[in-house]
């Protein structure tokens, strides 16, 4: 408790930042700051409704953020965890479309799971190759996969899993209802991602702090060097730290396809690979304030849907938020460190 | 014009690179500034061209004080250095190069896009006037990237010359130019001394300063420890580099009985690039029980030697055999399971893992099986080890919040307690002596198990009182293996500067 | 410590207590029956969803007591993470008694809402789940009978075409689509043969689909790249099958450089605006009528689930009260073949005239109407395959 107390007064100014500079383009954009504000919050927290939406887009940021947290603590920038989570998705797809006139619809949901944990970590594994033996920077690689991911995406849904006698690029054909992650249907939440989601974080922070490959990541991240003298081989440890990232990402991609979508489209990932990025980075990668700025992503991100329907602005303006949330973090830190750098050298 | 650097101060957080420098540079003297590695002399160097500030001191130009903020403004002055590694816009042609310095935006792009027009003109009969006065061969239609280092600097004494500069600065010229080169560079050099310019020469090679120096300054831990003009005398000049032993440079230890051990590392005609000389044709055997002392300049090739000899590095050409065994192409790990350690000079780049705590770093040293860290043993072990290191921190201290001192004695308190084969980079630097002291009697209680270690210093004394025999590196190459018993400091010296 | 956690109670408190209080009645005092829309592209879009738009606006004026509540953009590509039953979620929850989902592709999720709140009522414009019965009893169908209009567009195209070139820009492929693009066909066809006496041969009726209603860059096709395409290789009528207008903006570029081209836009009555000198006209929706009478008959408990395939006003299909679907004849349409148009249209309305009667033909040869066969409303919505005579693909690979 008292670490994210010091953390939300850690990060005041940057907050203070951010909300100006939002407010400054509402102001720009003829609408009222607050209206916009209360618009976003009554719509992500004004009901419990709402709040379970809040949770269906927390769920895979969660995720695919703890994947981050592997990649970062040992130093990799892994932005392909968009690709990751979209090919996720693939699998569990391919997987569910096995399961469509079986019998054993759960067994072909957890098989599903698994597919999607593999499909992202394989999709992981081949930007950590490309990093340890082919020499190439993992942003390029990722970028490069995310792509990848995406024209599969596209060339199954427009070719072979499309619809019977259709051609769209809307989505592939809906799964039957028992294929679907059960949920509660009040308040459209599935407990099961909502317990995977929570199991991710509890299990990451248990890996990160109290077993070797935590400190292991932790210490290449910070010197691989030095680490490599302590008898570690970073080239593994980073394709371990990839795999996990695509295994949670490919995770979260799973439950795109069985819990929200019960179809694969091309936007199944929704953007929320890139979104974890920035989520990691906000939360300082601390594991237990990850879970936080998430939520608070994923409020901005359901809240400002409200923004067009109530105000009539662009809903992309949630976008500009998150975008001067990051900036204004960025440029908090960099102050932060150049002031203390002034202070110990004068 | 006269420079005088009044009580320089340099300091990096508590490293202090200048501490009261004071140096009064004549015109139309060659003025050398001597000194190891590390002595301070190019933070001198950069704060008088302006590329870094200094922390306290006066500059003065001709008795006026000056202060300027900037490269340019020291350009301005009169003042120009030439780097080690000329910086140059490599895709133009030497004209383009030479022009490029001296005009300003709207001259520079104008010119550039109308070769041949007024100013190229001008700039390529200049340009030929000073390449002919000092003997320079360089071509004004020549690209910059066929250039060899000898020739970009030529290109860069140009363009310092046609600036203007009264002062020039030369931060270790000779390096990696040929001997033709280097006489060309050592005539033009007098040639404008002999015009009322002064030199300022950055070496630690002494044969370089004696033969063209008029003056000679010697820095050492970023201070002045003498000044000497010409004719010069080699054992005063290095007594000042290196210190003067010490009257009580007792050996530390004498060994019982002379190598007598089995051979632990046997290298022969190892050759390895890297550093600034890398190692060649290193034939040498190592025995159990021998304390190694690798002395010489920094960077002549005692880093590669200890790094091929734990497995970080792979050797071009030779064999390397570790108890008899081979490992040519074996890394470190492999090394490090034959009782081989390592610990490399630079404890924070190198050994010690910034934002770990030194219980982690114990816990990452764990190598038993298993899932979960041992926190409480590494903790306990830490603990322990702080003790018997006399490490000022706690378990939880962050490496990078120890002192110097205190994150050499924790990697230290790392090495294995049943080391085959010790190879430590510097161990002592930045130790106090009576903690320098401290850590050569626990070492030295390794060899009574017969543990080989081989070390590298820059301090001849610790040698002395360390090592029972010294590997005195220059160039790249052992050139000379001899017992401390039978060899004497200024022998060494002597031979660390290249004189045989 | 003690004062900051304070000072965070405070704050939790004080949004806690601002959301109890709103969440109320945000519309409690006037208690207008409120409809929601949701609209596949912007609201502003000159096309299909706009053409909803000025549907619902018509709603408000004709039935007094309604407010419309619309979301635009609802698709995953401009709105991610969004779903169709959240969305519907918030609508009830603002108060929305009647939504209305405008594109096909909304269909899974409109009738998962449905199921899930029993006592709204939906409307899928386009969809066919009543039909098929797989919709619950308070989800309706309504759709207009644009197979008119798009054979009003092919007739009109192919009295234009210098070339005997006609192109179609088709979104997806699927049922809608295909008769829609057969309906154009069938009218340029008759055009050909009947007005001008030429052999239906030498009549090409080129079909290129994007796949989807949209431009989605990245994911479809370019529909500026297919109307160039088509500009570039001879085709000098292209008529749009998507929401959007490119067609109309290259045909003007293209006519900026001198071609002689023209252009059909579809959907949205206005969409012929300033481009006077390459629109031949517009096809277009015209929701209100449709939407009133269901809104009507919601609010005055008639309703049932229906399937709704509106014809237009054949006494006046530009009427606006009455007509579901319209011709706006453009400028660049000449007066003779706007007498042609008219008088086409006139029969059209007439049982005279039925162009979908047999003997047609598959793409690939099979009977879609046997001779003298006229197609029935289900043979017509599910048509299989483009017509014989047809390039392009039908969907079925």
């Amino acid at each position: 408790m008292r670490k994210f107390i010091r953390y939300f007064f850690g990060i005041k100014l940057t907050l203070i930042a951010a909300f100006s500079f939002t407010t400054l383009i509402l102001l720009l954009s003829g609408a009222s700051p607050f209206a916009a504000y209360y618009h976003i919050f009554k719509g992500s927290l004004g009901s419990w409704i709402k709040f379970a939406h809040v949770i269906a887009a927390w769920i895979p940021l969660t995720l695919c953020a703890c994947g981050l947290l592997y990649t970062f603590r040992i130093g990799l920038w892994n932005i392909g965890v968009e690709g990751q989570m979209m090919m996720g998705s693939v699998f569990t797809t391919y997987a569910l479309r096995l399961g469509i006139e079986s019998h054993h619809p759960v067994l072909f949901l957890v098989l599903s799971f698994a597919a999607g944990l593999i499909g992202g970590g394989i999709w992981a594994l081949i930007a950590g190759f490309l990093k340890t033996k082919g020499g190439v920077n993992e942003i390029f690689a990722g970028l490069g996969l995310n792509f990848v991911a995406q024209g599969i995406i596209l060339w199954l849904i427009f070719g072979p899993w499309k619809r019977p006698g259709i051609a769209s690029m809307s989505g592939t054909a809906l799964f039957p209802p028992q294929l679907w992650m059960p949920y509660f249907s009040s308040i459209r939440l599935s407990p099961v991602a909502l317990s995977l989601a929570l199991i991710a974080v509890i299990l990451t922070a248990l890996m990160l702090r109290y077993t070797r490959i935590g400190l292991s990541l932790r210490a290449i991240g910070n010197n691989s060097h030095a680490a490599y003298l302590f008898g570690l081989k970073p080239g593994r440890y980073m394709l371990l730290a990839m795999i996990f990232a695509g295994g949670f990402a490919g995770l979260a991609g799973s439950i795109q396809v069985t819990g929200v979508y019960h179809r694969l489209l091309p936007a199944i990932s929704s953007n929320y690979g890139y979104l974890a990025l920035l989520v990691v980075m906000l939360a300082n990668y601390n594991v237990w304030i990850v879970p936080a700025v998430a939520l608070f992503f994923a409020c901005l991100n359901v809240g400002s849907i409200q923004l067009p329907m109530m105000l009539r602005l662009d809903s992309s303006l949630s976008g500009v938020i998150q975008g001067a949330l990051v900036l204004a973090t960025l440029a908090v830190h960099a102050w932060q460190i150049r002031s203390k750098d002034k202070k110990w050298v004068n | 014009m006269r420079i005088l650097l009044q009580n320089i101060h340099k300091h990096y957080g508590s490293v202090k690179a200048n501490d009261g420098v004071t140096i009064m540079v004549e015109p139309g003297m060659i003025h050398g500034i001597l000194g190891e590695n590390g002595a301070g002399k190019s933070t001198l160097m950069k704060i008088l061209a302006g590329y870094t500030q200094k922390t306290s001191g006066t500059i003065l130009v001709d008795d006026f004080p000056v202060n300027y903020r900037s490269s340019a403004q020291a350009s301005s002055l009169g003042i120009g250095m030439l780097y080690q590694d000329p910086l140059d816009f490599s895709s133009l042609s030497v004209l383009d190069n030479f022009m490029l310095g001296q005009m300003n935006g709207i001259t520079k792009l104008l010119s550039l896009s109308f070769l041949g027009c007024g100013p190229a003109v001008h700039f390529r009969k200049k340009f030929e006037q000073i390449a002919d006065h000092l003997n320079f061969s360089l071509q004004p239609d020549d690209s910059v990237k066929s250039l060899t280092i000898g020739e970009r600097q030529q290109l860069e004494i140009l363009r310092l010359l046609s600036q203007g500069t009264q002062i020039l600065i030369l931060d270790e010229p000779t390096t990696g130019i040929s001997g033709i080169q280097k006489e060309i560079l050592f005539n033009a050099l007098r040639e404008l001394a002999s015009e009322g310019k002064s030199i300022i020469l950055v070496s630690h090679k002494l044969e370089d300063v004696e033969s063209l120096c008029n003056k000679v300054t010697v820095l050492r831990r970023g201070m002045v420890t003498g000044e000497m003009d010409k004719p010069f005398d080699t054992g005063r000049l290095l007594k000042m580099m290196f210190g003067s032993p010490p009257v009580s440079s007792s050996r530390l230890r004498v060994r019982s009985s002379t190598a007598s051990g089995e051979d632990v590392l046997v290298m022969i005609r190892v050759s390895a690039p890297g550093e600034r000389t890398g190692l060649r044709n290193c034939n040498i055997v190592i025995r159990q029980g021998e304390v190694v002392g690798l002395a010489g300049l920094e960077g002549s090739g005692q880093g590669v030697f200890l790094r091929i000899a734990a497995g970080l590095k792979i050797p071009s050409s030779g064999e390397v055999h570790l108890q008899g065994i081979k490992t040519n192409g074996k890394d470190y790990h492999k090394f490090k399971q034959m009782r081989v350690s390592f610990l490399p000079g630079s404890r924070l780049e190198g050994g010690l893992i910034s934002g770990l705590s030194i219980a982690e770093h114990f816990a990452l040293q764990d190598n038993r099986k298993g899932f979960f860290v041992r926190w409480t043993d590494a903790f306990e072990k830490a603990k322990k080890r702080i003790k018997s290191f006399r490490i000022m921190g706690t378990p939880e201290s962050l490496v990078e919040s120890l002192s110097g001192g205190n994150q050499q004695r924790l990697l230290l308190s790392f090495l294995p307690e049943d080391p085959i084969f010790l190879l430590l980079e510097n161990p002592t630097r930045g130790l106090d002596i009576e903690t320098a002291y401290w850590f050569w009697q626990h070492l030295h209680k390794y060899c009574e198990n017969n543990t080989a270690i081989v070390f590298s210093s820059s301090e001849l004394d610790e040698i002395f009182m360390a090592a029972d025999r010294v590997l005195v590196f220059f160039d790249g190459i052992i050139i000379k293996d001899v017992k401390t018993s039978e060899t004497d400091i200024h022998e060494l010296a002597h031979a660390i500067t290249g004189k045989t | 410590m003690v004062k900051k956690t304070v000072l965070v109670l405070c704050i939790i408190c004080f949004f806690v207590s601002l959301s109890s209080i709103c969440s109320g009645k945000a519309f409690g005092a006037a208690k207008p029956y409120i409809f929601g829309l949701l609209l596949v592209g912007p609201y502003n879009d000159r096309g299909y969803s706009q053409s909803h738009y000025e549907g619902g606006k018509y709603v408000e004026k004709t039935v007094s007591g309604t407010k419309m509540l619309y979301i635009d953009k609802v698709n995953p590509g401009d709105r991610p993470g969004v779903t169709i039953p959240q969305l519907v979620d918030d609508m009830v929850e603002k108060g929305a008694r009647f939504i209305i989902a405008n594109s096909d592709d909304m269909k899974d999720g409109i009738r998962e809402a449905a199921f899930m709140h029993p006592d709204i009522y939906f409307v899928h414009c386009s969809g066919d789940d009543v039909l098929t019965g797989k919709a619950p009893k308070n989800l309706s169908n309504l759709f207009g009978r644009m197979e008119y209009g798009k054979m009003i567009a092919g007739f009109a195209a192919a009295l234009t075409t210098k070339t005997g070139k006609i192109g179609y820009l088709g979104p997806l492929i699927n049922e809608e689509t295909r008769r829609l693009a057969a309906s154009c066909y069938l009218g340029a066809k008759y055009a050909w043969e009947k007005v001008l006496k030429k052999n239906s041969n030498d009549l090409k009726f080129q079909v290129t689909w994007i796949g989807f209603w949209f431009n989605i860059p990245g994911v479809t096709a370019d529909p500026t790249q297919v109307a160039q395409n088509f500009f570039n290789t001879g085709y000098d009528v292209v008529v749009s099958g998507i929401d959007t207008t490119e067609n109309v903006v290259v045909a003007r570029q293209k006519r900026m450089q001198g071609k002689n081209v023209w252009a059909i836009p579809y959907d949205y009555e206005g969409a012929c605006e300033g481009a006077d000198d390459v629109c031949l006209g517009v096809p277009y929706f015209n929701w209100g009528p449709g939407y009133v009478r269901l809104i009507k008959a919601s609010k005055s408990g008639n309703w049932k689930s229906e399937w709704l395939w509106l014809d237009p006003d054949w006494k006046n299909i530009n009427d606006h009260d009455s007509s579901s679907i319209g011709f706006a004849a453009g400028p660049a349409l000449p007066s003779k073949a706007r007498q042609h148009t008219d008088d086409f249209i006139k029969r059209l309305g007439t049982d005279k005239l039925n162009l979908f009667k047999g003997p047609l033909y598959y793409q690939d040869g099979s009977v879609f109407l046997k001779e003298g066969e006229v197609a029935t409303d289900k043979k017509i919505w599910y048509m299989k395959q483009l017509l014989k005579g047809m390039a392009g693909q039908s969907g079925t690979l």
